[in-house]
């Protein structure tokens, strides 16, 4: 095949927004960042390179092949960010560690994962979240989850699920069959892959009761909503367990109270592959997209990682994947339908300035043409470029 | 279309060995459809009555269809889904399309410890699988990846050795190839999209526990 012309090509993974994916994205971004604002998070913005060292504490090993890595002058390791919680984390544990607490951060950024491309989710992507710092109580877990919704709510979207989870549950069930650590361990990675068919295999290789075991292999299909978790007490034999649905209870109960728990499930299985979360956590799908739109949780240990321990909570949205589901829902906003097109005809330039001056200062989309046209062929380079009215001048 | 309709649940099917044994099982619990066929020409094929759509797809291809969410369900071989390595739940082993990913060689040409084939040639449909297997023994092999006729590679000098599914064993002894490393047990699996087991759980739910009594009880 031989280039007919030529297309520079940019690297793997990466990807360009022309104007109408820009703009919507630039839509998003702007909603969600007034709506964090109005939350009371305030944004912060951090280098998209940090040392690995730095990245990696949290989440050592499985981590490494999907970052970006290089070098600096000295030979350090570098790697640009792959998540925003981790620089954020570092920042509250360090140059913010003296603010009042609880701190309420939020970003909108870009991060890099080095993996298989696939709609969105290109090796850069954007990011919009916040992160609440310095409070365990259960009230912080519910405005995360509450601001997540009314995020998706205030972009557009019509038709998603929460579906939240905790950590303790699925430990506290381990604890109490007293299953030694390479068991849980390869546990929790089959029951984070959903591989149900590898985890009734370990299940039924343990020295259990036969009721411990039916427990066990229930836990990846406890799914539903209140009822299922009043009756998932039944299983949760002590105290850690029993406090994890105590935890999700009284989230669902301050749910209720934001308007939203029509939009919540329950999902007692492990949601979440980070290896930082410690309580609750969540993920949000829609229909149509066959990927999580954001996820987040709570992580009481990540700040200690960095020698200042302090509990947190937040979330993420992936802004593209946001986009994918607006257009998969049908719900796009239309780019320059208010717009207006401004053409003249000779000697009519000082004018069409100072009207479109007029109608910017009210708030109006203007385009000037840049040269002298026929007012047939200005209206057919309006329609070309997509706006709604035109206005001659002559 | 996409399994976005929510009031359907869609079902990737591979063509091939596995269909009639999973059209067959499904039907088991009241899942199928006029003309379900892999040999029909409709590449979808809908039961209205029963809000059911079928993918009829090349066997490769169903996991990819599962974790893009174009199909909620699917049906596949283990080996195939060790290969794609695609992030599918897999919720039910249906215990049909036995088999097993082993090494083989020529008989006449066997050598005495699995290192002693380290930096040889190994023919096989399943680069990925081999590599992770060899990789984990720290053996390094040079991969030639091939679509079909597997035990030929030995034969004709392509390969040293193949990695390949046997049944029977009948195809390698006919080649006078001999299994020298059993390497992953494999059967046909349920899979789910993981966007779908969330937003159509009651459903999907339903369907595995269905299919899992039909299994336990056994044949009929």
């Amino acid at each position: 095949m031989e280039n007919e012309t030529l297309v520079l090509d940019i690297p793997y993974g990466m990807r360009d927004f022309l104007p109408k994916e820009a703009a919507g994205k630039r839509a998003v971004e702007t909603e969600l960042a007034s709506l964090f604002s109005a939350w009371g998070y305030d944004e912060v913005v951090t280098p998209t390179i940090e040392y690995l060292d730095n990245l990696t504490l949290g989440a050592k090993g499985a981590l490494e092949p999907h970052l970006f890595k290089l070098f600096d002058r000295n030979n350090r390791t570098l790697a640009l960010r792959h998540e925003m919680t981790t620089p954020i984390a570092r920042l509250a544990a360090s140059r913010l560690r003296d603010y009042p607490m609880p701190l309420k951060l939020s970003y909108i950024s870009s991060v890099f994962r080095y993996e298989q491309a696939q709609r969105g989710r290109q090796c850069e992507f954007h990011q919009a979240g916040v992160e609440l710092m310095g409070s365990t109580s259960t009230a912080s877990d519910a405005e995360i989850i509450a601001l997540a919704v009314e995020g998706l709510r205030q972009v557009g979207l019509k038709d998603f699920q929460v579906s939240i989870g905790q950590v303790d549950f699925v430990s506290g069930i381990m604890e109490q069959y007293h299953l030694d650590k390479e068991t849980k361990s390869k546990l929790k990675t089959a029951l984070e892959v959903r591989n149900l068919v590898e985890a009734e295999q370990i299940v039924d290789g343990l020295a259990i009761t036969k009721q411990a075991k039916t427990i066990l292999k229930r836990l990846p299909l406890l799914n539903g909503g209140e009822e299922m978790l009043r009756k998932s007490y039944a299983f949760a034999l002590n105290e850690q367990s029993r406090r994890a649905l105590d935890n999700l209870g009284e989230i669902y109960r301050l749910l209720k109270a934001y308007g939203i728990a029509q939009y919540v499930r329950f999902d007692l299985g492990i949601i979440r592959d980070f290896g930082y979360y410690t309580g609750m956590v969540f993920e949000i799908y829609a229909s149509g997209l066959g990927f999580p739109l954001a996820g987040g949780g709570r992580y009481d240990h990540l700040l200690s990682d960095f020698g200042n321990a302090c509990p947190a909570t937040g979330v993420a949205l992936g802004i593209e994947r946001v986009l994918l589901a607006l257009s998969r829902q049908a719900c796009v906003h239309p780019v320059h339908a208010e717009g207006v097109y401004l053409a003249y005809a000779h000697g009519f330039l000082d004018a069409a300035i100072e009207l479109a001056q007029k109608l910017r200062s009210e708030g109006k989309t203007v385009e000037i043409a840049l040269s002298v046209l026929d007012e047939q062929s200005a209206d057919d380079l309006r329609r070309q470029k997509g706006y709604g009215k035109f206005l001659y001048l002559s | 279309m996409t399994s976005n309709d929510n009031d359907y649940l869609t079902i990737a099917l591979p063509k091939g060995k596995l269909f009639s044994l999973s059209a067959k099982l499904l039907v088991r619990v009241g899942y199928t459809a006029e003309d379900l066929s892999d040999k029909s020409r409709k590449l979808i094929i809908t039961n209205e009555e029963k809000k059911i759509r079928f993918i009829v797809s090349k066997t490769s291809d169903v996991p990819t269809y599962v974790e893009y969410g174009a199909a909620d369900i699917g049906i596949i071989g283990k080996d195939v889904l060790l290969e794609a390595n695609k992030e599918v739940y897999e919720m039910l082993d249906l215990g049909f399309g036995k088999c097993h990913l082993m090494m083989a060689v020529p008989k006449a040409e066997k050598r005495e410890k699995l290192t002693d084939y380290d930096h040889t040639r190994v023919a096989t449909k399943y680069p990925h699988i081999a590599e992770q297997f060899f990789g984990q023994r720290g053996m390094q092999m040079e991969y030639i990846k091939l679509n079909g006729s597997i035990e030929l590679g030995p034969i004709v000098g392509l390969s040293e050795s193949i990695v390949d599914i046997v049944e029977t064993g009948t195809t390698l002894r006919e080649n006078d190839l001999e299994e020298i490393v059993h390497i992953v047990d494999a059967s046909a699996r349920l899979i789910v999209n993981r966007v779908s087991f969330k937003l159509k759980f009651d459903r999907i739910h339903e369907l595995v526990e269905d299919l899992r009594r039909v299994l336990n009880r056994g044949e009929e």
